[in-house]
Formats: C-alpha cells, sequence, structure tokens
C-alpha cells in the first residue's frame, strides 16, 4: 500500500512537471483578450470568435472565448476571471442585457475596457461605462424587411410577425419594419403578432396557431431564420405556400439556401465577419489612445434570391 | 492526524489542484505599491535631466491610479519640476503627448507600472511621435506571482461557488438519507423571482434594506413551502425521491416563467446587492455567510440528535424506524433544509446579478450533486459530511477558474471538468476502499 501510494505521487509529480515545461515552452504574448457570448456552439458566435481570434493575433494577442451557455450567472463568473487574470481587454456578447451590467462595473473598476457586440448592455449604470459597441443595425434591417414586405404584397392584405421579444436586437427588428409601414401609405394591416422565440420549433408551432385564427394572411416577417423557417413549415403543411410570403432575418447559412430554394423571399442581411474585425479594431484604436466611437452599427442589406445565386458562401454553407 | 486524512482525502485532491493551477498561472507581475513607485523615482533620478519633462502614468484602477500619483509626487520632491500625472485610458495619455508636443516641449520619461507599459501607444510611439523617440519607459522590477494566487482571483473563485455552496449543505442532507433533490435549480430562479418582484412591487429602485430583507425572506420561504410540500409525498406516498422532485423542478421552474411572463426583473433598489457583493469589515459578505453556515451545518450533522437521526435514517430506514426515530418527519426536514438552501441561494444569485431571472439555475442540481459527491457523501444514504461537501464545492470551483485562466476552450472544459469529477472519486474511493468494501460486506450479512 504505501509503495503504491509513493509511485501515485510520483506519477503526479511528473505530469505537473511536464505541463509547467510545457506552459513556460509555448512563449509568451502580449496580453489576452477576454471574449464571452451567450451562446458558442451558435455558428454565428463560432465565427466571430474565430475571425476575432485571427484579428487579435495579427496584433500578437491571445483570445480566450468562452461559452456562457446562456447563464448570466455563469457569464458574471467568465467576467470576474477576465479580470482576475488582468486581460487587457473584454469582448462581450451579453448573455442578458442587465445581469452583464454587474461584470461590466467589475471590470471597469480595475481599468479593463469592454466592448460589446452584437447585444448592448442596457443597465443605466453600466451601458456609459461599455468603450464601444459593435454590432449589426437592426433597426435599418427591420426597416429593409418592411420594404420587402411592402414590394412583395404590393402593399395590400394582413400580415403577421413571429417576434422575439426577450431580446433587444430582434425588438428593434420589430420595431424598424413597423416604421416602415407606418411612414409608407399602405392598406397592410398586421393582425397578429406572437413570440416565435427565435427557434424553429416554436416558430413552427406558432405559425399554426396563427393561421388557424388568421387563415388569410399574406406574408410573415420573423425576425430571425430559424423562426422564419418554422413559420414556412407550418406555411407549406397548411397548403398555403402560394398565399404566404416569409420573410426572416440573419442570411444565415440555412437562410441563404432557404432564400436560393424561395422558400424565404428576403432575409436581411448580417455581417458577423464585420462585427468581429469592427470589434478587434475598436480595440486597437483604443490601445493606441484613438477616439472610439461609443456605438458603431453595421448596416444590414437585401438578401433575395438574385443574391443567393450568385452568392459563393451559400454552397460552402458560410455566412 | 492520520484520521483527518482519511477522512478529507479530498482536501489533497484540492490542495494539489491549487498547486498545479499556481504553478501554470505563474507571471511576471508588476508591483504597484509606494515602494514600487520610490524604486521607479530613485531610477529616473539617475537617469534624466531635471528639467526633462517626465510622465507618471496609471491606469484607471485604484493600485495603478495610486502608484501613478505617489511616483509623481516622489518626482517633484527631488526636484522634477515637470513631471506630470497622467491617470486614465490610453487616450489620455494620447492628450498628454499631444499637449507636450503642443508646447514645444519633448517626453523624455515615462514612468509606470502595470498594464501600461503593454498599451499599444507605447509601442508604436517611436513611430506617432518621431521626436519622443527617445523616450524612455521606467518601469518597476517584476516580479514572479501566479494570477492564481492574486487576492481578487481568490475571491473569485468564493464568489462563483457561494450559490452552489450554500445549497449542497441542503443536499448533502438529503443525499445521506439516501434521496436527491433534482428540484434545487428550478427554486434558485423561483426565489430570485419572488423576492425581486416583490422588491418592484414594494418600492422598485427607492425601496430600503428592510424591503430588500423582506423580498429575500418571502422568496427562501417560498422555497421552503414547496420543499415541506415534496418532502411530505416522498415521506408520507412513499413516492421515489427522484420523481417528486423532477415535478416540483419543472414545476417551480414554470411558476418562475409565469411570475415573470419571461422577462426578467431588474427594477430593484441597489441595496440588493450587498448580500452578493457587498463587504463587512473588509471581508466579503458571501465569505462570511459561507463560514457561517458551514460551521452551523457541521455542529448540527455532529452533535445533535436530529443530526445524527439524519445519518441513521440513511443508513437503515427500518432499523431507525425500530429504534423509535420519525423517518418521515426526519425525510420532511431534509426537503424543507434543501429547498431553503436553494432559496437562500437564488437570494445570492439575485444580489450578484442585481437581477432576477426565470432561467437562472439552470442545470445547477448537478454542479451541487457533483459536489456532495466529490466531496465523499455516498449516493446510497448513511455516510458523508459536511466539511467534504465545502471542499467538493470548491474543487468544482477552482477547475472551472483554473481553466479560464489557462484559456481553456469551453467545449474542453466540459469534458475536463467531468473527467475531474470521476477521476477524484475513483481516488477518494481508492484510498478509503478498504474501509468501503468491509462496511458493503457487514451490509450484506445484515440482509
Amino acid at each position: 500500500m504505501k509503495v503504491k501510494r509513493t509511485s501515485i505521487r510520483r506519477a503526479m509529480g511528473c505530469l505537473l512537471f511536464g505541463i509547467v515545461l510545457g506552459t513556460w515552452a509555448q512563449g509568451q504574448t502580449k496580453g489576452k483578450i477576454g471574449m464571452t457570448c451567450m451562446d458558442l456552439t451558435n455558428p454565428f458566435f463560432k465565427l466571430i470568435a474565430n475571425v476575432m481570434e485571427k484579428e487579435a493575433a495579427k496584433y500578437d494577442y491571445e483570445l480566450l472565448a468562452l461559452d456562457a451557455n446562456n447563464d448570466p450567472a455563469k457569464q458574471n463568473n467568465q467576467l470576474s476571471d477576465f479580470v482576475a487574470q488582468g486581460c487587457a481587454a473584454i469582448f462581450l456578447n451579453p448573455a442578458d442585457s442587465r445581469a452583464a451590467g454587474e461584470g461590466v462595473k467589475k471590470a471597469h473598476a480595475a481599468g479593463i475596457p469592454v466592448f460589446t457586440f452584437d447585444v448592448q448592455v442596457t443597465d443605466k449604470e453600466a451601458a456609459p461605462l461599455v468603450e464601444s459597441h459593435i454590432g449589426s443595425d437592426n433597426f435599418q434591417g427591420g426597416r429593409l424587411a418592411g420594404e420587402s414586405m411592402l414590394k412583395v404584397t404590393g402593399g395590400k392584405g394582413k400580415i403577421a410577425i413571429l417576434s422575439y421579444p426577450e431580446v433587444t436586437s430582434c425588438i428593434l427588428r420589430v420595431d424598424g419594419f413597423k416604421k416602415v409601414l407606418q411612414q409608407t401609405p399602405t392598406e397592410l394591416k398586421i393582425v397578429s403578432e406572437l413570440s416565435g422565440r427565435g427557434n424553429r420549433n416554436d416558430g413552427y408551432n406558432t405559425t399554426t396557431d396563427m393561421l388557424q385564427a388568421h387563415s388569410d394572411i399574406v406574408g410573415i416577417f420573423a425576425i430571425n431564420d430559424p423562426s422564419a423557417l418554422g413559420a414556412h413549415s407550418a406555411v407549406v403543411k397548411a397548403g398555403k405556400q402560394d398565399q404566404i410570403t416569409v420573410i426572416g432575418f440573419d442570411a444565415s447559412p440555412a437562410g441563404k439556401q432557404a432564400v436560393f430554394e424561395k422558400k424565404l423571399y428576403d432575409s436581411p442581411q448580417q455581417f458577423p465577419r464585420k462585427m468581429a474585425k469592427g470589434t478587434v479594431d475598436a480595440f486597437i484604436r483604443y490601445m493606441e489612445g484613438e477616439d472610439v466611437a461609443k456605438k458603431i452599427f453595421i448596416p444590414c442589406e437585401h438578401y433575395y434570391y438574385e443574391n443567393a445565386v450568385k452568392d459563393p458562401s451559400r454552397e460552402k454553407e458560410q455566412w | 492526524m492520520w484520521k483527518l486524512k482519511r477522512d478529507y482525502g479530498m482536501l489533497v485532491v484540492l490542495i494539489g489542484l491549487c498547486v498545479l493551477f499556481s504553478a501554470l498561472t505563474l507571471n511576471d507581475q508588476m508591483p504597484e505599491g509606494d515602494q514600487a513607485a520610490q524604486q521607479v523615482a530613485k531610477n529616473l533620478d539617475a537617469k534624466v535631466d531635471k528639467n526633462a519633462v517626465i510622465l507618471a502614468v496609471g491606469a484607471a484602477n485604484k493600485p495603478s491610479a495610486s502608484f501613478a500619483g505617489k511616483a509623481n509626487d516622489l518626482l517633484q520632491e527631488k526636484g522634477f519640476k515637470q513631471s506630470r500625472l497622467v491617470v486614465g485610458t490610453p487616450r489620455d495619455l494620447r492628450q498628454a503627448l499631444d499637449q507636450v508636443r503642443q508646447n514645444g516641449d519633448i517626453v523624455s520619461a515615462i514612468a509606470t507600472t502595470g498594464d501600461v507599459p503593454e498599451w499599444r501607444l507605447i509601442e508604436i510611439l517611436p513611430e506617432k511621435y518621431p521626436e519622443f523617440a527617445s523616450c524612455v519607459l521606467e518601469t518597476p522590477k517584476p516580479y514572479k506571482w501566479p494570477d492564481f494566487l492574486k487576492r481578487s482571483n481568490l475571491l473569485a473563485i468564493v464568489d462563483r461557488i457561494v450559490v452552489i455552496a450554500v445549497i449542497a449543505i441542503g443536499m448533502t442532507m438529503v443525499i445521506i438519507t439516501a434521496g436527491i433533490d433534482l428540484s434545487v435549480g428550478s427554486l434558485i430562479a423561483l426565489s430570485a423571482v419572488i423576492s425581486t418582484s416583490l422588491m418592484k412591487l414594494w418600492g422598485g429602485l427607492e425601496a430600503s434594506g428592510w424591503i430588500v430583507l423582506l423580498g429575500f425572506l418571502a422568496g427562501t420561504l417560498a422555497c421552503g413551502g414547496v420543499g415541506a410540500a415534496g418532502g411530505f409525498i416522498v415521506a408520507r406516498f412513499k413516492v421515489p425521491p427522484f420523481i417528486t422532485t423532477l415535478a416540483i423542478m419543472m414545476i417551480g421552474r414554470g411558476l418562475a416563467f409565469m411570475i415573470t411572463g419571461g422577462f426578467s426583473i431588474y427594477q430593484v433598489p441597489s441595496s440588493l446587492t450587498w448580500l452578493g457583493q457587498g463587504r463587512s469589515m473588509g471581508i466579503p459578505n458571501t465569505v462570511i455567510l459561507l463560514i457561517l453556515l458551514y460551521a452551523a451545518a457541521h455542529i448540527f450533522m455532529t452533535y445533535t440528535r436530529l443530526g445524527r437521526h439524519i445519518y441513521a435514517v440513511g443508513g437503515n430506514e427500518e432499523a431507525s424506524r425500530l429504534s423509535g426515530i420519525s423517518v418521515s418527519g426526519v425525510i420532511v426536514f431534509v426537503y424543507i433544509v434543501s429547498s431553503l438552501a436553494a432559496g437562500l441561494g437564488g437570494c445570492i444569485q439575485a444580489s450578484q446579478l442585481n437581477s432576477g431571472t426565470p432561467n437562472m439555475g439552470i442545470m445547477y442540481e448537478l454542479y451541487v450533486i457533483a459536489a456532495v459527491v466529490v466531496g465523499g457523501t455516498s449516493l446510497s444514504g448513511g455516510s458523508g459530511r459536511i466539511l467534504g461537501t465545502l471542499i467538493g464545492a470548491f474543487i468544482i470551483s477552482v477547475i472551472q477558474n483554473g481553466m479560464n485562466l489557462l484559456g481553456i476552450e469551453s467545449y474542453t472544459q466540459q469534458v475536463v471538468l467531468g473527467a475531474v469529477i470521476v477521476g477524484g472519486v475513483l481516488l477518494d474511493k481508492a484510498r478509503t476502499g478498504k474501509k468501503q468494501t468491509t462496511r458493503k460486506a457487514e451490509k450484506e450479512v445484515q440482509r
């Protein structure tokens, strides 16, 4: 028994020594950037993380990308860890726009600049402490969806919206959409606005219920591609694909393909690569002592069938 | 001593992990105290002309700023009349440099510490300000110290585990009775949502500390009530605890969403943060709370009659009944404690996040159970220690924190955490293996 214990200890000692040597041999970078986002299993954020890593490496910074699993408490802990190890900056995509404020305050007290991307921090005290926000112009993107809806319906008939009121960016999309309808003299009427919870399953179920109540709608705007695709499935199931046009949002790989297959009429495109590069650029400008705009919005663009046909990224299933 | 080692074998694992992460996160640290400022001022005194322009630069945090302030004072004392203080972001430094350039002067030296030498502005200084190319960057001599053992990091370890550790107290008792409580994760959300909704209702942002306390009490007691109902169902109707608490888990989560309509509640008074983020006498309240709760629970489980009855019920329910213990009473009691602990955990989490969200605490029941089991409590009941659970909770926290410090990818982290839990328990089994097998044999004989 005694012999065994010493041998275990020896083995552990060797292992420890090896790991220590390994890390020292790795070589030093200029610093680390802590990045945490709401869901790293989402290809949108995975792409952002990859692009950020590459861009940061150009300036000798190492990116630590962590997944908050949509858990605000977990994200808060990750922010504390970034502060504890003295990261040069924090790139934050809040899992909860309010709760993330606590972590932002901690980072600010430690003199670590925070840059948010995609989703803004809305906590009143913490929002001014964020150095810069880089995200899609969701309101403008919503306007694009509204324009497409007007175009495709000819400004006549009943339409429905699949919203996602828990997420600020999705609220803005709906606001932009409605704004266009208000500003244009039109006979379009929004008869139903329900939450599709941003996913395919809920999009499908909600749309099925909508069609029960309003069988004569001519168009559906869904705040993202998954719920738009769910809506489309429900429309097909009801046999109304000739009557109802579905418009999505994001131009995600699945959305692009759906536009190409004419399941969706339009899907205003977001640009995760630009967002990632913009965030790193803002950080570098900050470190160079330049003025950085508090909010940097990347405009969305229409994504029609004509765009899908000549888009090489669609076939490669990329953003 | 030998007994301590046998009882708390997992302590060895915890210490081993701490040593490992300390070694792996060993890093150059820049001193920031007054001594460092003196050192920098002295070095500059020897190097630079008295009429030269010197910038004492500090980042926008307390230690760095006070270093810069002190360095500037010392330089002024030594006769550097042109020494200036710059505290803030790279932008502030750029503005200071621009101003010096406008005055037609030359910056001869920058005295600084911490992360400032890493600022890109300092790196590109010779290109951006060619006239300052000869500028000396004076920093104190760095020393080696692990990021892991920095004070702020050790506090972060406690902060991240406090919710799980508090709930694990109740879970330990439940598991010692050979039960399980899957509802604690949902009860975190329920408690957080009830307490913050009440605070919102009773005054919102302007509510007083008493309202916060009342809200916490209401949230915790509501969970206690739920736990009492669950315990009653388990004890009276003999519904397996797994099923009962699974149902409560769903009900609790659903209620939390119903109460808030799916939104988070943030119209809460600022005193809400006292419990999870505040300090008393310089010590974080979470640390004090953990020490108090664990001391009380340890004494309760070791020295009181009811505490010993919990072990007895878990060891052999029938024998306990025959020896006159109210088995149902004990079972209802442990589920109430577990739910109260979950309710308190919810209050702490609400306080840490300054809001109440119905999706708080998802999967927490599994982390809590992991902490209890890693801490040496047997899932088959009858044995386990409160302090072992504390060690188990810290093992999980240290692993999570250490992996974040090392920058291990999120996907890999889950694999490592799972492996360490299994490895830790196996190691513990190997150490206490002999004892356990004899016990098992005894049980067999009894049957």
